[in-house]
């Protein structure tokens, strides 16, 4: 794997602004799609930036992930490409899922550069908002463990995936935006497996090289550090993932398991809209095919005792399920928006994982592979023939 | 002005077919048939090469909107008596059997068969179960209305019986009924008549109605129906499944001096049935050349090949007894050898209908050396006769498969609309 | 509005009456909201009792009704005509199914009663959501376009002229006749092939229907069935547009290439033909090797190419037989073999050609694989012998594969291809000549390999499908329960373009969403489960229908 090496000065986050203003200097791209902080309050939202000053107040990878980078490119180019071309810094998940939703026309990706930056995963927005400052040092602490000469502290004992990082995030092993992670960014950032005081640029296809070109910058060195580093981390997270599965396996097996963990569930839904898949305009179980006359409940009520209210909640739960797990990215965004904390991620990205195993299929690895639901094969899944 | 009704002969495929379109242009269509019932011979197939559709649901659409086409009148149990005149103007007289159940009382509840004395057998079964003196040939034939065979009723053979009209709630049973003659004017004739199976009983090699487990094709593709003598199950005679069968192709092949041009195709979906039924079946297919011509069917003979079946070509075979059971002993080019089995099904050839010539001459046209109704020109014309307004279509006037025969009857639309008859 | 539903429950003679207990239903029936009136009948199917329905009907005002009797399939279409009679929109009304699914199936009657009572629960839960359909009529051009001149599309074409409609044949090269010129006689009754092409050509060039152009091709098609806009381009740089209201694909066959299979020799010893090079050989009158020598001895090779395409293309075994009378007749000593694989002779005419060739002199030798060499043919038998025969020419039958522009093409009038890459037909069986395009047609080697007589019965058939469908001064009525896409819903990913068999939908670029073209639409329903967002749904069959008979027969 070959790639460019880009000094850092003050924080990891200097060169890549540096970087992307000099892309917009070049007429490498006319906009950017980039998280910045908000001017009051601490959150972060995706801002289209065309005027290169304006770039300074952005951060590439903020501590959190308030909207799901998808759905703003969504927003953007779901009536069709881009006139101008543009630059999205997205993490490894957000780009997996504008590529799965372009397989559904709900991004277009013609003339969008897509950049993914290795993610040390982010904080629940819950944690972060509660203590803002707090916080950033706990994340910026994170972001320094990739590079361990660079941190203040003595470094073993802080990994990539802490615990104070969201649930989803900790077992995420497709961190990264090169094959390796099963992503399809046009260019990549690594941030991971640096002795010294520097940040690599992957280009991962043609329009990645494209960049790098009319910028001048040679992409020939070696990448070894950097994919030594991530496949490390990536094993670790495998393992991790593989024992938070197991036990997730006994949680979740079977009705009486599944309405026990969604008994705290107030049906409103967040999880859903905060979903970069959900792609329907109205969610059947919002439609009003879901509104049925009183007697059907008092029938209903009648025949197991007691109904609970709202209604439907697990049947929510495992329609969205069905309806959206093959090509469920795994990135937590449901999880985060879940105002009674139920571990709905990492339930979901357990089925999406058996689910997308089934047709050996990974969502957003590639733009090219057509939705497994999508294209008819004669010889499979005979075990559910009778 | 010349008359635009249409008669058309034989309610099998290509008859069905060719009347629906010509009632589809506005014409009236008299469609007489033979049998009680209509589909021909396609209903009786359990499944159809090489798509393996199911054959009856295939044709049931289109039967159910022939028995609910306002322009097309249908008499089952029929024959043409005579026919006159000529392009434009054929006086024709027509023999409506009657029934002696009244088709619009009657709900097709099934209620008389019971009661029946009568136990015969089931000719639309190949003789394989019974059937009752009132009866339909087959589960889900149409119209789904019994008829009575006056041959084999005992009220028609002087016993005052009366127990299917008792059993009836409907009072659609009417032992008045008597056999009706019709005159009909119409302008063009369509003979769709279909054909017969070449009676393997004539060559006494393949052993056939000598050694109980040999059967004919047809006999096969009745046992294998869901709706046939045996629900569809796979047995011999003595109850038990056969561990080997041998299909033999060309069965008279020689003896009529023309290839069927189906057979090998038919024999090959045996296969399928055969192994979908019994998955642990030794099959042997005993062919000479393989015709199997068109764009899907050698696809479907290397599919069949990998499902597990020795294709032998020979030169001689006969069918012999080899001590409690058969054994098919046959030449190749090479040698000669013997392979024991459990039961045999003959592929025989397709011949043309036995009252072919009776018909023919009640038309007026005339018959090839075979039998097969003689078209104008074998190449350019194959669906007129030699009389203009009389055309030929399916297995009456050449063995061809299901797709052939209604591009066939088709045609036969296309000519007559075309020229305005 | 509150629905007044009337329910009619059939006891159908004893049928239904003695395994259902239908006063309980009645009772049960009559109490429950929406019902106006719950009445039985003895045979509802009867004159009688149609008189009866319709009365009640009216009587009661009703404004939906549901029928408790036989299977949908049996009449269905009985008691739509009834309400109609009624003057109320038959597809207010459900047929629900409690005889093959109840009384016939159930034996305790107390269970059978019950379950009949559920099916009509559902079917009244169901019912307050049907909607009136209408029944709706185009205006269609009977005019016909045939691409193709040779015999297939001039008979097609001389069939559909009878002073009514105007064909437009379509023909690539600068002359009529197709395939069928080129050959000198025609089987079995070896005819000169030339005074029936010539005949056939001098009828289209004769009439006055049909509209002959020549060195053009189909640019673009548009439209639908009756309704077609199509551009042709004419020469070099003429232009012409179309108005017609069916289209007939009569584009013929290529023979395969012989070059990609360099064991043949074709192209690389003298005096291996193709079998149209022979035939031409034939009609300019002489068999003659290249250094103008009578030949001596001739192998003519069977089955060329059929391995690589996949299929036997039917006529070659025949038109192979028909070479060694060729051959015998002008050179009676000259030594003729065919080697061949599996004889293909089907129909009632040809096993006696056959026959009367061998009793020729023709040597037929069944070869397992075959290669020219230069003066012979060396082969190896089934039983793997290999031997040798010399010969000083050979004549090859090579597969038919379908013309060349069959992929431009099909992909313009938006039909698939089956096997082989010829035109996909409706229906293998019983819709050989039509596609799954309406008022798009096919007839000949364009749908698959065969002879020259089965040609024409498809020509003739596709006249056929046209004079009986397409009938000028009558409207053509559409397919009531066609599919709808919820504008509001559709997310756009267009997986039911990809899906609709009949082309029925279309994308709307600018509002990003699926339209169904009702025209086109048969209502199969492909695109409603396929539609990731539920936008999709078949009229008569809609989720909230479904769903509601759902919900209430499972309670």
């Amino acid at each position: 794997m070959k790639g460019a090496i880009l000094k850092v000065t003050e924080n990891v986050a200097n060169p890549i602004i540096n970087f992307l203003e000099k892309g917009l200097d070049k007429k490498c791209f006319d906009a950017v799609l980039i998280p910045v902080k908000v001017p009051v309050g601490n959150s972060f939202a995706w801002v289209l930036i065309q005027n290169k000053s304006l770039l300074e107040d952005a951060n590439p990878l903020p501590p959190v992930m308030p909207v799901q980078g998808a759905k703003a490119l969504s927003s953007i180019t779901r009536m069709g490409k881009t006139n101008k071309k543009i630059a999205a810094i997205m993490r490894p998940c957000e780009v997996r899922a504008a590529v799965e939703l372009s397989k559904l026309e709900q991004v277009n990706l013609e003339n969008i550069f897509l950049i993914s930056i290795d993610c040390p995963g982010v904080l629940p927005l819950k944690d972060y908002l509660e203590r803002p400052e707090e916080a950033m040092d706990k994340f910026n602490e994170i972001l320094l463990g990739a590079c361990p000469e660079r941190s203040r502290r003595a470094q073993n004992d802080i990994e990539w995936g802490n615990e104070s990082t969201r649930p989803a995030c900790q077992v995420c092993d497709k961190f990264v935006g090169t094959d390796l992670g099963f992503c399809q960014s046009d260019l990549h950032i690594g941030i991971l497996g640096t002795k010294d005081k520097n940040i690599f640029l992957i280009p991962n296809n043609e329009k990645g090289k494209s960049i790098l070109n009319k910028m001048d910058i040679e992409a020939e060195k070696s990448m070894d550090n950097w994919e030594k580093k991530a496949k490390e981390l990536m094993e670790v997270r495998k393992k991790k993932k593989k024992e938070v599965q197991e036990r997730l396996k006994f949680k979740v097996m079977g009705i009486d398991n599944l309405l026990d963990v969604f008994s705290n569930c107030i049906n409103c839904h967040n999880c859903r809209s905060a979903c970069p898949i959900c792609y329907c305009r109205q969610c059947y179980f919002e439609s009003e095919k879901m509104k049925l006359p009183s007697d059907d409940y008092l029938m209903r009520a009648k025949s197991k005792g007691a109904l609970r209210f709202l209604p439907d909640t697990l049947l929510f739960h495992l329609g969205r399920m069905t309806h959206m797990s093959l090509s469920c990215v795994g990135c937590g965004a449901c999880e985060d928006a879940c105002p009674m904390s139920i571990d709905v991620a990492q339930i979901f990205s357990f089925v999406a994982d058996n689910s997308q195993g089934l047709f050996n299929y990974i969502p957003g690895k590639n733009a090219e592979e057509p939705l497994s639901l999508r294209i008819y094969k004669e010889d499979e899944f005979h075990e559910v023939e009778t | 002005m010349d008359n635009g009704n249409i008669l058309v002969i034989g309610a099998g495929v290509a008859g069905i077919n060719a009347s629906l379109s010509l009632a589809d242009s506005g014409r009236k269509v008299y469609l007489v048939e033979q049998t009680s019932y209509i589909g021909g011979t396609v209903i009786k197939f359990e499944k159809v090469f090489s798509n393996m559709e199911c054959a009856t649901c295939m044709v049931a659409p289109k039967q159910q909107e022939l028995l609910a086409k306002e322009n097309i009148e249908l008499f089952t149990i029929s024959e043409v008596l005579k026919v006159e005149g000529s392009l434009g103007n054929f006086v024709v007289k027509v023999k409506k059997k009657a029934r002696y159940v009244d088709l619009k009382a009657c709900i097709g509840c099934s209620a008389c068969f019971e009661p029946c004395p009568v136990s015969v057998k089931n000719e639309f079964e190949e003789g394989l179960s019974e059937r009752k003196a009132i009866y339909i040939p087959c589960p889900g034939a149409l119209p789904n209305i019994p008829a009575i065979d006056t041959e084999n009723c005992v009220r028609f053979n002087g016993k005052d019986c009366k127990l299917c009209k008792e059993a009836c709630m409907f009072e659609a049973i009417d032992f008045e009924q008597k056999d009706e003659e019709i005159e009909l004017k119409v302008g063009a004739i369509v003979v769709a008549t279909g054909f017969s199976s070449f009676d393997p009983k004539e060559i006494p090699k393949y052993g056939y109605k000598k050694f109980s487990d040999v059967y004919s094709a047809l006999e096969f593709e009745r046992m294998f129906a869901s709706n046939g003598p045996t629900t569809g199950e796979i047995k011999l005679r003595n109850g038990e499944s056969p561990k080997s069968v041998a299909i033999v192709h060309c069965v008279g092949r020689e003896e009529k001096g023309y290839c069927s041009a189906i057979c090998c195709m038919n024999s090959l979906k045996f296969v399928h049935y055969l192994k979908e039924k019994l998955p642990d079946v030794k099959i042997s297919e005993f062919c000479s050349d393989l015709c199997i011509p068109g764009k899907s069917y050698e696809k479907f003979y290397e599919q069949t090949k990998t499902m597990g079946v020795d294709i032998i070509r020979f030169e001689d075979i006969e069918i012999k007894e080899e001590g409690k059971g058969i054994s098919v002993k046959y030449k190749t080019d090479t040698k000669g050898s013997s392979l024991p089995v459990d039961m045999v099904i003959l592929s025989t050839a397709i011949e043309p209908k036995k009252d072919a010539s009776k018909l023919a001459k009640i038309l007026g046209i005339s018959q090839d050396e075979h039998g097969f109704f003689a078209e104008k020109h074998s190449e350019i014309a194959s669906v007129d006769t030699s009389t203009e307004g009389i055309f030929i279509v399916g297995c009456a006037q050449d063995p061809k498969d299901i797709q052939n025969s209604v591009a066939q009857s088709e045609a036969a639309v296309g000519k007559i609309l075309s020229r305005g008859t | 509005m509150v629905e007044k539903i009337g329910v009619y429950v059939c006891e159908c003679g004893p049928n239904i009456a003695d395994n259902v207990d239908i006063d309980k239903v009645m009772e049960t029936i009559s109490s429950l909201p929406g019902v106006e009136v719950v009445e039985r009948h003895k045979l509802l199917c009867s004159q009688n009792g149609k008189k009866f329905l319709k009365e009640s009907i009216q009587e009661h005002g009703l404004t939906r009704i549901v029928v408790a009797a036989c299977s949908p399939k049996q009449h269905e279409v009985t008691f739509m005509k009834v309400c109609e009679e009624a003057g109320i929109n038959p597809y207010l009304f459900q047929l629900t199914n409690i005889r093959e699914q109840c009384a016939w199936i159930i034996t305790d009657k107390e269970l059978a009663t019950e379950r009949a009572i559920r099916y009509i629960r559902a079917a009244l839960r169901r019912v307050p959501f049907h909607r009136d359909l209408a029944k709706k009529e185009i205006e269609t051009n009977p005019d016909v376009l045939v691409i193709g001149g040779g015999i297939a599309g001039m008979e097609a074409s001389l069939l559909l002229a009878g002073g009514d409609r105007k064909i437009y044949l379509i023909e690539k090269t600068d002359v009529l006749g197709g395939k069928v010129k080129e050959l000198d006689k025609l089987l079995p009754r070896m005819e000169s092939s030339l005074n029936i092409i010539s005949q056939k050509i001098q009828e289209v060039e004769q009439s006055e229907d049909i509209k002959v152009y020549t060195k053009s091709e189909v640019e673009e098609v548009l439209g639908f069935l009756g309704n077609f806009v199509v551009k042709v381009k004419i020469g070099e740089n003429k232009e012409l547009e179309l108005r017609v209201g069916a289209i007939v694909v009569a584009t013929g066959f290529s023979m395969f290439d012989l070059k990609q299979l360099p064991r043949y020799g074709y192209g690389q010893y003298d005096n291996v033909y193709t079998a149209l090079e022979f035939e031409k050989m034939n009609i300019d009158g002489k068999i003659l090797l290249k250094d103008g020598k009578p030949p001596k001895s001739i192998g003519i090779i069977h089955c060329v190419g059929r391995e690589e395409r996949g299929y036997c293309s039917g006529v070659c075994c025949m038109y192979c037989l028909k070479f060694a009378n060729y051959i015998k007749s002008k050179l009676p000593d000259a030594d003729v073999s065919e080697f061949y694989q599996e004889l293909s002779i089907p129909g009632k005419a040809h096993q006696k050609f056959y026959e009367d060739t061998k009793a020729k002199g023709v040597n037929f030798i069944r070869y397992d694989e075959v290669e020219v060499m230069d003066k012979g043919i060396k082969y190896k038998t089934e039983s793997g012998e290999e031997k040798t025969s010399s010969v000083d020419m050979v004549v090859l039958a090579p597969a038919i594969e379908p013309s060349g522009d069959t992929g431009k093409l099909a992909e313009m009038l938006r039909v698939s291809q089956g096997d082989g890459g010829f035109f996909q037909e409706e229906h293998p069986k019983l819709a050989p000549v039509s596609t799954s395009m309406e008022g798009i047609f096919i007839a000949g080697c364009t749908q698959g390999p065969k002879n020259i007589p089965e040609s024409i019965v498809q020509a003739q058939a596709v006249a056929g499908r046209i004079l009986s469908s397409l009938i000028p001064g009558k409207k053509l009525e559409l397919e009531v329960k066609t599919s709808e896409i919820s504008e509001a819903l559709c997310i756009g990913c267009q997986t039911c373009l990809e899906v609709c068999t009949y082309g029925a939908i279309y994308f709307d670029e600018m509002k990003r969403v699926s339209v169904v073209n009702e025209v086109l639409c048969r209502g199969c329903g492909n695109c409603v489960g396929s539609c990731p967002s539920g936008a999709a749904s078949v009229k008569h069959f809609t989720t909230t229908q479904l769903h509601q008979e759902v919900v209430e027969a499972l309670r």
